[in-house]
């Protein structure tokens, strides 16, 4: 294996040997990012609470970015970015008077639960008194309002989503706690299949006598309130693994870390996970019909899936949900992942470098694009799972991209079939198949 | 050059071999209907000025500042159809706040050199850099110096051109001109050095998607006038298209741009803009926010003619050009005479021109100020509406005004008139639609057809017949939903974040024009 890494080694350290693995380093400082800043991060973790506006306190450029980001690659009809209105002439005398008023338009207008304002590089640098706004506006509005410094030179989305996580959990009260009830933590709603996949998960945690509470974040900010009252949280994939351990220590609540469930293999120990800490027999009837049923379906397309065994394969795409996917292909539907390049790391994304199994080849840990482009046209790949960012690479390469990490913004999911769970599992196999049968070549 | 033809330009011999064009207008069509700019959002400098980097095929954009910076703004809202896949940045952080960013400038622009070999490497500061007082110039300079990169290095502040929209992209073509085509040459001397290409001319439109469409006709006509096309741009435009530009007599821009005045300042390059703005501040001659159809692109090329003393060969040019048109025009245009149209009140829309060529009658004239009375005087959007009114008498249609009437008003007033189409964007179409009234896709027209020359009404016929016989629409899903009443293409929520940022952005400096440059592009 081979592990190409950016900003955890030193140059002198860009070779090294881990086992039997080969480890490089990003070279270079030159970065065409494959993740976004602190601000978009906080702002995914945002959106997901029902009844907040984000106020994205910045030059008009980033507020434009996000609105885009979310119109695009979102539910369309509830968007709930505002800017505030940060001018030119601002930079010299501060903006806090125009953040304050758009604090207030913003309540007016949507009567949220929670605004949170986003304050981003130039009023970060400038020294807007960002605190001092929200202070004063807590006397005027009847709603929650806290600030998140979220500069863009503070650091990448992933540092971002966990702090507004983290900050969430200030407002959390203790409750009694009902068993086998539990939260979701590291769902993003603005993920491709997002709504699809919820439900899924749900189903199968209902099939264990297991209900959701809370999903950070997709609820509202009086459900997330009432967090605590769970008896365990779900930590999907280790996307926003900071607050379940604040969690833990403020409210004593246990937490496991889960696969995002892609793929049978990954369903079965996420439920296997979840009921275990709960000190629950896991239903293993449900198992076995979902067994039965994925093996029916997998039956009327047993020829393609035999014809694209060991088709080589990359896959781009955040740790919360890359490697889950990458083991999913490699283990079950028996692909090659020659590369497996990790957009945006997390909290335990380090740790499944030591653990890999070998269902990937080839490891690039938060590569610049130029780098990560390079290194997948010398592994002879067949098709890309990734982003729309990838659009170009498949193109220029002739292959089929599969569009299942952040960002997408050229395809939309409104169906109710999603990429997880034991559903997802004939849905993925279904399209990945359908992606290399469907092209038009002239021979 | 018939217009398949020209299709094939557009999409560029080198790539798509004109496969790609059954594609390319749905899709940019699909992303069409955003409500960003200038409604809910302004598109920030950074994006303006990859505009331009992206659009000369050998030049690469470095953007000094974090990494959200060149990420997010892969996303482009010129256009959000087509990331911008190579965005290298110098990936700022907290120390580099603090202690500068020069020397990460300095060696990113070395790395970026090494690694992609442009010609032109732009640099793109940020709201990050720009703070915290990086001295781009000297480190470009002794970035050079040093001679690791063999290739032109511009940068971009956005302070280049004052207010002049769009910023950054202004900007961008400013800092090429001002830093690389007359770095180290002085005022006066240029035109001893400059190898001029007599009688030429410059043709630059905004790059959104190939210049080839849009000028293909226009440089057929002007050839035939005896004047040269020294450039189009920006159509797979090169570092050394670039420095030919000042080979040319004239620039033809679409409206006003700083650096083509920079251009005449330094070379001697005169310049002409389709859409006159000064002239109109001196005439108030409503035609010349007419530029399109028989009449607007007869007096177009004659203008242009005039300016490099062709009128001569322009006068018989044009006579056998209009002629043709007209005749091909009289045979198409069969069954629209005297069919009414409701049409959106502005500047950019189908003008008024265009439909007496096609001869059609302006029956309604919908004007909505909502987005506008944010960023424009009351005397602009009441001097924008005159014109609209003045122009549609002139061409014969005597058509009733509405000012932002709520749909349930405009259907009654269209069915009143006995209206035959309207002249919608796409996403208020099926509100018209349902009611049993055939629309034409008015923002389809301009951004793929609209251009100087004589065929857009031969075009804008064709279609116009189509949109006629289209079958009756009585049930869009669209109408399935909730809109606004007078931002009747929005939902609700998205209505209001169209009002807020009205009100956020009121007053804005720079923002609020007066009538002279109503039509600015923001």
């Amino acid at each position: 294996m081979t592990w190409l890494c950016p900003r955890m080694c030193t140059p002198q350290h860009r070779y090294r040997k881990m086992s039997d693995t080969e480890v490089k380093t990003r070279e270079g400082l030159t970065y065409d990012p494959t993740q976004d800043c602190k601000l978009v991060g906080a702002a995914r973790a945002l959106a997901g609470i029902k009844d907040s506006i984000t106020i994205v306190h910045a030059r008009p450029g980033c507020h434009c970015g996000v609105l885009l980001l979310r119109a695009l690659g979102s539910n369309q009809n509830d968007i709930r970015i505002v800017g505030s209105g940060f001018r030119a002439q601002d930079m010299v005398y501060g903006a806090e008077g125009r953040l304050a008023a758009s604090i207030k338009l913003s309540y007016n207008n949507f009567k949220p639960s929670l605004i949170a304002v986003l304050n981003c590089s130039a009023p970060a640098i400038m020294g807007d008194d960002v605190e001092g706004v929200v202070q004063a506006m807590k006397r005027e509005i009847p709603a929650e309002i806290f600030s998140l410094s979220t500069g863009g030179y503070e650091g990448p989305a992933w540092i971002g989503y966990e702090e507004a996580l983290s900050e969430l959990t200030r407002y959390m009260v203790p409750g009694e706690t009902e068993s086998d009830k539990v939260n979701l933590i590291g769902f993003k709603q603005d993920d491709i299949k997002s709504s699809a996949d919820l439900l899924e998960i749900e189903r199968m945690l209902n099939s264990q006598g297991i209900t959701l509470n809370a999903v950070l974040t997709n609820s509202s900010f009086g459900e997330l309130k009432k967090a605590p009252k769970a008896s365990l949280n779900i930590v999907l994939g280790g996307d926003g693994l900071e607050s379940a351990k604040i969690m833990h220590e403020k409210f004593d609540m246990p937490y496991v870390i889960t696969p995002y469930p892609f793929g049978l293999n990954n369903s079965i120990d996420f439920l296997e996970s979840v009921t275990k800490s709960l000190s629950k027999e896991v239903n293993e009837e449900f198992i076995a019909i979902e067994k039965n049923r994925i093996k029916e379906r997998i039956e009327r397309i047993f020829l393609f899936l035999q014809g694209i065994y060991d088709m080589s394969v990359a896959v781009v795409g955040d740790a919360g949900r890359a490697f889950d996917l990458a083991k999913f292909l490699s283990d079950e539907l028996c692909l090659n992942v020659k590369v497996l390049a990790i957009t945006s790391r997390n909290h335990i994304s380090l740790d499944k470098t030591k653990t890999n199994d070998g269902y990937f080849e080839t490891l690039l840990i938060e590569p610049d694009r130029f780098e990560m482009n390079e290194e997948i046209k010398t592994k002879g790949v067949e098709m890309i799972f990734g982003s729309s960012m990838e659009k170009k690479l498949a193109w220029e390469l002739g292959l089929p991209l599969f569009r299942i990490f952040y960002p997408v913004i050229d395809e939309v999911s409104i169906s109710d079939a999603p990429y997880a769970g034991f559903t997802g599992t004939t849905h993925l196999t279904e399209k990945i198949i359908n992606s290399v049968i469907n092209n038009y070549i002239e021979v | 050059m018939m217009y398949e033809q020209e299709q094939k330009m557009e999409i560029g011999s080198k790539k798509g071999n004109g496969k790609n064009v059954g594609f390319l207008r749905p899709l940019i069509s699909a992303y069409s209907t955003l409500p960003l700019h200038g409604i809910t959002a302004i598109p920030g400098k950074i994006s303006g000025a990859l505009m331009v980097a992206n659009s000369i095929e050998d030049a690469v954009p470095l953007i000094h500042g974090p990494i959200g910076c060149a990420f997010q703004r892969k996303i482009n809202p010129f256009r959000p159809y087509l990331p911008f896949y190579e965005t290298p940045c110098t990936d700022m952080n907290d120390l580099e706040v603090i202690y500068g960013g020069e020397d990460k400038l300095s060696l990113g622009i070395k790395e970026t050199y090494e690694k992609y070999h442009p010609n032109l490497i732009v640099v793109i500061t940020t709201c990050a850099s720009d703070l915290i007082g990086d001295d781009f110039k000297s480190v470009i300079e002794e970035t050079k110096a040093k001679g690791d990169v063999d290739c032109d290095i511009v940068y971009a502040t956005g302070d280049f051109v004052g207010k002049t929209k769009p910023v950054g992209y202004q900007d961008a073509l400013y800092a090429i001109v001002d830093q690389m085509l007359c770095n180290g040459i002085g005022i006066g001397q240029e035109k001893e050095e400059i190898d001029k290409n007599e009688n030429s001319v410059n043709l630059i439109t905004f790059p959104i998607h190939g210049a080839g469409l849009k000028v293909a006709e226009m440089a057929s006509v002007l050839s035939e006038m005896g004047i040269k096309i020294n450039k189009i741009c920006f159509n797979h435009t090169t570092v050394k298209d670039l420095y030919e530009l000042p080979k040319a007599d004239l620039t033809i821009t679409d409206y006003p741009m700083a650096w083509a005045r920079l251009m005449k300042e330094r070379f001697g390059v005169d310049h002409y803009e389709i859409l006159a703005f000064d002239r109109y501040k001196e005439t108030r001659d409503p035609e010349l926010f007419s530029p399109y159809g028989i009449e607007g692109s007869t007096r177009i090329f004659m203008e242009i003619a005039q300016q490099l003393g062709k009128e001569g060969e322009a006068e018989e040019v044009i006579a056998r050009r209009k002629e043709n048109a007209i005749e091909r025009l009289s045979k198409v245009k069969k069954g629209l005479e005297d069919k009414k149209v409701a049409c959106m009140g502005g500047i950019h829309g189908i003008g008024m021109s265009m439909l007496s060529d096609v001869g059609m009658k302006a029956s309604v004239i919908i004007y909505k100020t909502q987005a506008l009375e944010s960023r424009l005087t009351s005397d602009a959007i009441n001097e924008m509406l005159d014109i609209n009114v003045g122009l549609a008498r002139k061409y014969g249609s005597d058509p009733e005004v509405l000012v932002n009437p709520t749909i349930e008003e405009e259907i009654k007033a269209i069915k009143k008139t006995g209206t035959d189409l309207v002249l919608s964007m796409g996403a208020s179409a099926h509100k018209y639609n349902k009611e049993g009234i055939r629309t034409f896709d008015s923002m389809r027209f301009t951004l793929h057809h609209q251009r100087i020359g004589f065929g857009t009404p031969i075009e804008l016929a064709i279609l116009l017949k189509e949109a006629l016989k289209k079958p009756q629409r009585r049930n869009p899903l669209l109408s399935m939903l909730e809109y606004d009443s007078y931002r009747n293409n929005l939902i609700p929520e998205w209505a209001v974040l169209a009002d807020m940022f009205a009100t956020i952005r009121e007053g804005a400096t720079g923002d609020m024009v007066m009538s002279e440059n109503v039509y600015t592009t923001t």
